[in-house]
């Protein structure tokens, strides 16, 4: 299988801190991709850096075959690549419609197709149509941020921790939404919440440190008790 | 008096043989330039109490020239209405190094918790106010024509009035380069890397900012008062835009974060004041010297950020760590 | 009543053209949290070049159309030549943008000549209509009249086009934006060219407004549009109008009750608003 997403030897600083290190990782084509790793371990960071949101120092990041090191986060983003932050970035004064729209680039037959099918995934974004995002709970503003993120015609879609701050029935809700949508599209998951992440990753990198240190396919990680502990602090 | 010297750094010792030799200078020069270099003098020290904002702290202020209006209409008020003795100027003083902390802490508290705009507009509009209310309040400050004064007879001398200031801005300079140099100075260079950071180490910044800011109008009000003192004249022009304007050219020329790239910043306005206005007769253009002030500034913050003395020791300290760099690897 | 009705007017008058000074400067702030001390600048410029095409062709209406072909252009260059090459850095950012402002001043006595000029409204605005015992001034009225248009239509826009949403997604967050594939920098560059046209149009509006125009005026009028700012809500375009109608009927009633104070008197509304809601009235959310 081709990989769609390659990182390889990526390094970055915030400031004057050096956050990544060495992280080199690839994304097959139609998979999940699971990234785990202790908090401040830099997974956020990578999500930032392939978005063109922090600078690359060293190293390389291809898209489909292409370079995509340094390009400003508007061309990434035309590119194909969708991107749901940790906070969801939603524009909170606007209303959902709205936060739709200003995604949508164009409004011919496949974005409406796909934006019909995104709705009909979250019914919710449809009744809260006119609503001022602001005013949705914790796994609406969600939802309507992975909309967002797909209605263009994306093939990857980076998600940085869906399940923060949710109650555990909600993520059980946007966990099968994301298992749903990996039938469409290619996703790039940060996820702290163990159990989400191994019921919808396909294969998982380890983060430590600014360094992907480890990685295999997700079945393999349940078993490994030892390796969860060192890096993930599960036991 | 050896004890001392050996507690001495290498510049202390330089500045300071610097301040000696220019307290001799007024024997041999004429009374234009020594009324000159005194205006250097009265000008570093209010390029000073600016550096320390921007420089090391990194507040933007758009009306500084406030608080120095306020040392000098304080000065010029006290001596036009009562009598020019030692003793009105020590109080005329003394009201100005207070309304000065007093309108600073007033700002600073407003609008130091808030992005660093908002200092900046705010003290814009401040200083805007004051120069509406020295022109509106002509029985007072007799408005834009502004009015002379009479010094205290024994301030009179234009010598007594270059060795003052020379003394105040040796003192001065001395103590903002200790406050800089300790523990409360360096707390202000991290507020101004990493406000954020400052504040989760646990230090109150605004408590930090605030006092920055006080001592900086206090500073500021006494080059002011020096200011009238050796001019014995006083119009609205102090609270002018102009004036803010030359202290932020005169800092960030001479170089930010640096307090003796302010006073070298002085000397140069000073004598490009004097030289343009000389050229005024060359050509018309030279009356409207502040727009070749402009273009200097802009080239000067798009290319030269950190002035003068700043990009000397950055070139300076560039080749010395290369040279460690190379020591490292060699090693 | 003949009084209250005049001053009301005035306030609003003088309202609306802060209004068009601040709305520029309320939304390049939110949008790039770069604060355009400059501003005042391009206001003076549409006056001087607006009230030199007046002065030749006679045609208000072509001296308005010029005041916004300047704004535009001086936009353009001061995005292009200011503010471009400090991005990023707020400190030189706002450093040069006072520094700018002056340049614009300066330039103005340097083209146009230092002494002030004295503007005439033109005749089809000049004199006024009685209603009843009340006299209603022609050209407060046309001032009024264009600011509730330029309101309502940057409103529309802002509200109804997809343009528009990206601009106010932009105030609220704008990284966000970008990473939905557009290119932030050519919004705020198109919106930096309508805020200065803005600001130009007040200048000319200005003009026979006061009945005469000098370079100073620009910093002194701009002085007001930051107060309006602060007090609106740095990034809130209802805001800006609000609190510029606010500003403008405190200080048209201060002028003509206690002249000495009208400006502390705005001063003092901004410093309540700062120390009870430093956010602002309106209040833009992330």
């Amino acid at each position: 299988m081709s990989s769609l997403l390659k990182l390889s030897q990526v390094e970055a600083h915030i400031g004057q801190f050096h956050i990544l290190h060495d992280i080199s990782f690839e994304v097959p084509k139609g998979e999940v991709t699971v990234l785990l790793g202790r908090n401040g371990a830099g997974k956020t960071t990578t999500l930032r850096t392939i978005m063109g949101l922090n600078p690359v120092y060293r190293g390389s990041i291809t898209y489909n075959g292409e370079q995509i090191t340094n390009l400003k986060p508007h061309l990434i983003a035309n590119k194909g690549i969708g991107y749901v932050p940790e906070d969801q970035g939603v524009f909170e004064d606007l209303t959902v419609g709205e936060n739709l729209r200003v995604a949508m680039k164009r409004e011919d037959e496949s974005t409406t197709e796909r934006l019909e099918w995104i709705l009909e995934l979250f019914p919710d974004l449809k009744k809260f149509w006119k609503k001022p995002s602001g005013q949705l709970s914790g796994g609406q503003k969600q939802m309507l941020a992975i909309a967002r993120a797909y209605v263009n015609e994306n093939d990857l879609l980076l998600i940085d921790e869906p399940s923060k701050g949710l109650a555990p029935i909600v993520v059980e809700k946007v966990m099968e939404t994301i298992l749903q949508m990996k039938e469409k599209t290619t996703i790039v998951l940060v996820e702290q919440n163990f159990m989400m992440a191994s019921k919808i990753g396909d294969q998982f990198y380890i983060i430590d440190d600014g360094q992907t240190v480890h990685n295999g396919l997700m079945g393999e990680l349940r078993e490994d008790k030892a390796l969860m502990k060192k890096y993930l602090g599960v036991s | 008096m050896v004890l001392i010297l050996r507690n001495m750094t290498k510049s202390n010792l330089i500045y300071l043989g610097i301040a000696a030799l220019l307290l001799f200078l007024p024997m041999i020069i004429t009374g234009s330039t020594k009324f000159m270099i005194t205006q250097i003098f009265v000008f570093a020290i209010f390029a000073m109490s600016y550096d320390l904002l921007l420089g090391y702290t990194g507040i933007i202020s758009f009306g500084h020239a406030m608080f120095f209006g306020i040392g000098a209409y304080s000065t010029a008020i006290f001596m036009d209405h009562f009598d020019s003795s030692l003793i009105a100027l020590f109080i005329a003083i003394l009201v100005a190094v207070l309304f000065a902390a007093l309108v600073s802490f007033i700002v600073g508290m407003l609008t130091l918790r808030l992005k660093t705009h908002f200092y900046a507009m705010l003290t814009l509009a401040f200083a805007g106010l004051f120069l509406v209310a020295a022109e509106k309040m002509r029985w007072l400050t007799r408005g834009n024509d502004g009015f002379t004064i009479k010094a205290p007879e024994i301030l009179r001398d234009s010598t007594t009035i270059y060795i003052i200031s020379l003394i105040s801005l040796v003192l001065i300079f001395f103590g903002l380069r200790r406050l800089t140099n300790s523990p409360f100075g360096r707390v202000l260079v991290a507020i101004r890397e990493n406000e954020h950071r400052t504040e989760s180490l646990g230090y109150n910044v605004l408590h930090y900012k605030v006092l920055v800011t006080v001592i900086s109008g206090v500073v500021a009000s006494l080059a002011g008062v020096l200011y009238i003192l050796s001019l014995r004249f006083v119009n609205t022009g102090v609270f002018g835009t102009d004036l803010t304007i030359d202290v932020l050219l005169m800092t960030i020329i001479g170089g930010v974060g640096t307090l003796v790239g302010p006073i070298i910043g002085a000397a140069l306005i000073e004598l490009a004041h004097d030289w343009i206005s000389g050229l005024a007769n060359v050509h018309w253009i030279f009356e409207r010297w502040l727009i070749l002030y402009g273009i200097v500034y802009i080239l000067m913050v798009i290319f030269f950020p950190l002035g003068i003395v700043g990009t000397i020791r950055e070139k300076f300290s560039g080749r010395k760590k290369s040279k460690n760099n190379a020591k490292q690897k060699a090693s | 009543m003949d009084l209250i009705a005049s001053l009301t007017i005035n306030g609003l008058a003088t309202g609306m053209l802060i209004f068009l000074l601040a709305a520029g400067l309320t939304l390049i702030f939110g949008l790039m949290s770069v604060l355009n001390f400059a501003h005042g600048g391009l206001f003076i410029w549409g006056a001087y070049t607006g009230v030199w095409i007046y002065s030749m062709s006679e045609s208000f209406f072509l001296a308005i159309i010029t005041a916004i072909i300047t704004g535009l252009v001086l936009g353009l260059i001061t995005e292009r030549l200011i503010i471009r090459p400090v991005y990023g850095n707020h400190i030189q950012q706002i450093l040069i943008t006072l520094g700018f402002m002056i340049v614009l001043q300066e330039l103005i006595k340097v083209v146009f000549g230092p002494d002030i000029k004295a503007v005439n409204a033109p005749a089809w605005l000049a004199g006024n209509f009685q209603v009843g015992e009340i006299t209603l001034i022609k050209y407060r009225l046309f001032i009024i009249a264009v600011g509730l248009l330029v309101f309502f239509t940057i409103y529309l826009i802002l509200k109804k086009t997809r343009i528009g949403l990206i601009v106010r997604a932009g105030v609220m967050n704008r990284e966000m934006v970008q990473t939905l594939g557009i290119n932030i920098r050519f919004v705020f560059m198109a919106v930096f060219m309508v805020g200065a046209a803005l600001a130009a149009l007040s200048g000319i509006l200005h003009a026979p407004y006061s009945g005469s125009i000098y370079a100073e005026m620009g910093l002194e009028f701009s002085i007001l549009a930051f107060i309006v700012v602060v007090i609106g809500g740095m990034g809130s375009f209802t805001g800006s109008l609000f609190a510029a109608l606010l500003v403008g009927l405190a200080q048209a009633y201060m002028a003509y009750y206690f002249p000495a104070l009208s400006l502390a008197v705005n001063m003092l509304i901004m410093v309540v608003v700062l120390v009870f809601r430093p956010q602002g009235l309106f209040k833009v959310k992330g």
